[in-house]
């Protein structure tokens, strides 16, 4: 019991209260030691009005309770924070309403005072030694109402931090100005007060306010409401509390709680049956919870092993899964549901779910037991693999777990040895392969020069498929010829490339060609008739021009055949195809659907029989021409031409005519579609002719390859022909028979 | 004078209540109790417990005892006091608790057909609350008056004096407590803080600087004397009536 705290009651009750006291805590032996000391305590009551006996009678009852050291349970967080909003009504004093005295006021307020308090207050003077200031308000802990009491203040020289300039540091400060400062030192006996500037002087929790001067709207809020009390009589407490923004704060409570320091979850009674020590831990109700859920989980289990017994295992893994839902970490649900994916074959899944069991409850003997059975048939299927290191892990492991366990230490052994084994093997797999490299390096590289030509071999194939389907399909006459044409369309669009950013537009590509995935599926169905239409359409303009220019064709194609193949290798459309193609590689489940839509695309699009793709070759390049004829022939600008050209491959360009536009965007898809069924009926035959080629034929691609590059300049003169001689459709017998003649002659110099 | 009237008849009421209702009043007692226990095994914060207590009291004002099983109506209490206070319950923690409370040391309920039959019936008894009260349900606590009174009260005592008395513990318990009988529906907000925190300081006998007025006529114009000191019997006789009840 605390003494101090029995003495002070009985002080203020009086005699009755002592000896109810000694009638009611006659069996408390805490009472007994300190009821001597008390004795004359009770005799010092003053003179006042008697309280009731009722009173008397219950402080008695309680006192056991009320007196005990442990029922003024926590400190209180006085951190007082100084912000705009208020979480609780901040009121003025009570005295200022209760009207105490001048005199009672002012000596209580040099009782509380301490170091460390925060004033604030009014220079009414400035010496050579400091300034005075008259105190109008206290902040931070204490709240006091003392502005009427004219309290005087020193804030000595030295005491007032300077400027960092060397004037006068009294100088910064003028007579009326506010000032907030901590209170350093106080003379009780002569009501003197010294103030200081450095925030040093503030006691801990107040020490992030700074002092000085400040404004008015840095009054503190009690004050200004203090203000506006004795101002306006009518305005109470009550009134006051009521109207305040803090009171209607619905957390009020919560934060006034902590700030006194009362914990209100902790069951704080006065009445017998309500103290703490009655309350059991598991009658709570997370601890029922957890009761209830682990049986709950546990009937689960129950039920999904026996669906497990009866073979029924997705049923019995729907059982675990709702256990472990109800009680995470339930340990029999995990071992259960560990041993179904053991017996699943997921063995990584089952030793994840066996270790958690056991991490929950280590001495679990059916979790040890299947951990190290699952982590054995683990490390044989890594075995398998040839992942020997990590086998040896797990089976290190099992072993860690149960020494005893017989088969992992046999197959640790076994591993162990056929380790040893392997790089014993390794070593000399390794010495015979020095021996070997001095014989065979010259062959090697041989090898090896031949791999990277099949490689570029393949690249290339890819990339003319397109033209060689249409070739393969269509009398080769047309077939070249388109391609020939094809080419130099392509070409054109190189050149521009080489002009724009390379890296750019192949990236654009790219970008396109995600988007052409959806596309693609708004533009499958597109209705029969148009497509028909539109394809008679194309047929009779390309034959128009096939039918003019097939005799001159003839040659130019033979000719570019061969240039064909440098000519496409470096073009960025033809490695977009092959980004796609890996793309379809890479995805496995994208492969699928895509191949589908291949086969019911080249069907749609092709209508009858084998001509299907050199129909859409012929509308492209149709689409093409006809887009190109437009704009030579108004501006007669290539660059121009171009670059609507790639404008109506990439959106829908506004420059092109409806109808190249439509088929601009209906054609294309296709000839890309064509272009990977292409590329991959030739892989086979690709590698076919790779395999037979011997390493003299493809040294010879491979110089043509590098040839390429330099062809590359010259290939953008033809293009520009190409470009006049679609202006003149007349004429482009003439002009391609020139053309074939200068290639003739170029690799005749060559 | 009029404050010896009203001493005289809250005598008059207390004594008849001490004769008269006693039965009921005890029953009314253990209820609270139980609402009391179940709120502090379930972590409820003292604003909700007090929202169900009320409820409890406010109902049974105006239903018959004889009608209405009143362990029901008091976890419905509960559970509608968490909605209203807004610290959800959950109806299955209620139960539990409440089951172990009847059934000491007796394992939980298993969830099935009785256990979902007990969660509709209180749901029901929550629907059927609502419409007896109205659907005025929530409740001007003394609480958050008494909190601010007390931080009034702590700024006018002496900051050593002040921690080492538990005066915010002893009132804060006193009215909790005090949700044990229908106090908290007789009397308003204010005058029922005014009194614990006068109860508190007396048990102390921390004495405040004294003015024109008292400090509790500031904190509270229309109190009288005798108010508190009504409040105050009424009270203490809730501790009596725990010994008679327990």
């Amino acid at each position: 019991m605390d003494r101090d705290l029995l003495k002070q009651s009985l002080s203020f009750h009086g005699q009755s209260l002592f000896s109810l006291l000694n009638c009611e805590q006659s069996e408390n032996p805490d009472f007994k030691a300190v009821a001597t000391d008390l004795f004359k305590a009770a005799h010092q009551r003053r003179e006042r009005e008697n309280d009731s006996p009722v009173v008397e009678q219950f402080i008695a009852r309680k006192a056991d309770i009320l007196f005990a050291p442990s029922w003024k349970f926590c400190a209180p967080s006085d951190d007082d924070h100084q912000e705009t909003r208020e979480p609780y009504a901040i009121m003025p004093p009570l005295e200022q309403f209760m009207e105490v005295p001048f005199e009672e006021r002012r000596d209580l307020f040099y009782r509380d005072v301490e170091r460390g308090d925060m004033v604030i207050g009014r220079i009414n003077s400035i010496r050579d030694f400091g300034f005075f200031v008259t105190i109008i308000c206290t902040a931070g802990g204490l709240k006091r109402d003392i502005e009427d009491l004219e309290l005087t203040a020193l804030c000595p020289i030295r005491d007032v931090p300077s400027t960092g300039h060397h004037d006068d540091p009294l100088s910064y400060y003028q007579i009326g100005d506010l000032i907030r400062a901590g209170v350093k030192d106080i003379d009780r006996y002569h009501e003197k007060l010294t103030i200081s500037l450095y925030s040093s002087s503030l006691a801990a929790n107040l020490s992030k306010f700074k002092l000085g001067v400040i404004s008015k709207e840095d009054l503190p809020l009690h004050y200004i409401r203090a203000e506006r009390v004795s101002s306006d009589r009518s305005l109470t407490y009550e009134k006051l509390l009521e109207s305040s923004l803090g009171f209607s704060n619905p957390s009020n409570v919560d934060v006034l709680l902590e700030k006194l320091g009362v914990s209100d979850t902790q069951s704080a009674s006065l009445m017998r049956g309500l103290q703490s020590k009655h309350f059991m831990e598991e009658d709570f109700a997370t601890a029922i919870r957890k009761k209830q859920s682990a049986s709950w989980a546990l009937k689960c289990v129950k039920a999904g092993v026996d669906h497990f017994k009866s073979g029924r295992h997705v049923e019995a893994m729907n059982e675990y899964n709702k256990a472990l839902e109800i009680d995470t970490n339930n340990v029999e649900a995990l071992v259960a549901r560990g041993a179904l994916y053991a017996t699943k074959g997921s063995l990584v899944k089952a030793i994840g779910d066996f270790e958690l069991a056991l991490e929950g409850c280590p001495s679990h003997r059916n979790a040890k037991k299947y951990l190290c059975q699952t982590l054995v048939e683990r490390g044989q299927q890594l075995e398998e693999e040839e992942k020997l290191v990590t086998a040896e892990g797990l089976y290190r492991k099992a072993i860690a777990l149960d020494s005893s366990f017989q088969e992992a230490e046999d197959a640790l052994q076994k591993l162990q040895l056929h380790i040893q084994k392997s790089l014993k093997l390794k070593e000399e797999a390794a010495k015979e392969q020095e021996k070997a490299k001095t014989v065979e390096t010259s062959a090697e590289k041989l090898r090896k020069i031949l791999k990277e030509e099949k490689r570029m071999k393949k690249k290339r194939k890819r990339s003319s498929s397109s033209s060689s389907t249409s070739s393969s399909s269509s009398s080769s006459s047309r077939g070249s010829y388109s391609s020939g044409r094809k080419k130099s369309k392509k070409r054109k669009r190189k050149r521009k490339r080489s002009s724009h950013s390379y890296k750019k537009r192949h990236r654009r590509i790219s970008s396109r060609d995600e988007k052409s995935t959806e596309e693609e599926v708004e533009w499958y169905p597109a209705p029969a008739d148009t497509s028909a239409s539109f394809i008679n359409q194309t047929q009779a303009m390309a034959k128009l021009l096939e039918d003019k220019s097939e005799s001159g064709d003839r040659r130019l194609s033979q000719s570019r055949e061969g240039a064909r193949s440098h000519s496409f290798g470096s073009t960025s459309g033809v490695e977009t195809m092959e980004e796609k193609r890996g793309r379809f590689e890479d995805d496995p489940f994208d492969r699928s659907p895509r191949g589908k839509e291949r086969v019911q695309h080249s069907k749609q699009s092709t209508g009858s029989k084998h001509r299907s793709s050199s129909k859409v070759n012929g509308r492209e390049r149709e689409s093409h021409r006809k887009s190109e004829e437009g704009h030579s022939g108004g501006g007669s600008r290539p660059e121009c031409s171009g670059i609507s050209s790639k404008s109506r491959r990439y959106s829908s360009s506004s420059a092109g005519s409806e109808y190249s536009r439509k088929s601009g965007h209906s054609v294309d898809p296709p000839s890309r579609d064509s272009n990977y069924r292409g590329s991959e009926g030739r892989q086979c035959d690709l590698t076919y002719r790779t395999d037979r080629s011997d390493s003299k034929d493809s040294r010879r691609t491979g110089v043509n390859y590098g040839r390429s590059s330099c062809d590359v300049s010259q290939d953008n003169k033809t293009m520009v022909e190409g470009g006049q001689r679609k202006e003149l459709p007349s004429n482009l017998l003439d002009i391609f028979s020139q053309i074939a003649q200068f290639e003739k002659e170029k690799r005749q110099k060559k | 004078m009029s404050a010896n009237v009203d001493v005289a008849r809250s005598r008059v009421s207390s004594d008849a209540g001490d004769t008269e209702a006693s039965p009921d009043t005890k029953i009314h007692f253990r209820v609270c109790r139980f609402i009391i226990e179940t709120g502090v095994k379930l972590g409820m914060r003292s604003v909700p417990m007090a929202t169900a207590c009320s409820l409890y009291h406010k109902f049974f004002q105006s239903a018959n005892l004889q009608v209405y099983e009143p362990y029901l109506v008091a976890m419905s209490c509960i559970y509608l006091a968490g909605k209203v206070e807004e610290q959800h319950l959950r109806t299955r923690d209620i139960i539990n608790v409440c089951h172990r409370y009847f059934h000491p040391g007796s394992d939980p309920l298993e969830l099935d057909g009785q256990f979902w039959e007990l969660r509709d019936s209180v749901v029901q008894c929550e629907l059927l609350i609502l419409r007896q009260l109205n659907f005025q349900v929530s409740f001007e606590h003394p609480h958050k008056y008494l909190l601010h009174y007390l931080l009034s009260v702590r700024s006018l005592l002496n900051r050593h004096a002040w921690s080492r008395t538990p005066i915010a513990e002893t009132a804060w318990a006193l009215l909790k407590d005090s949700y044990h009988g229908a106090v908290c529906v007789r009397h308003p907000p204010q005058h029922l803080a005014v009194s614990t925190l006068y109860l508190a300081m007396h048990s102390y006998g921390v004495q405040i600087p004294k003015g024109e007025m008292e400090w509790w006529q500031v904190l509270c114009e229309d109190i009288t004397k005798a108010d508190i000191e009504t409040i105050i019997s009424e009270l203490l006789q809730l501790y009596d009536m725990e010994a008679k009840c327990t």
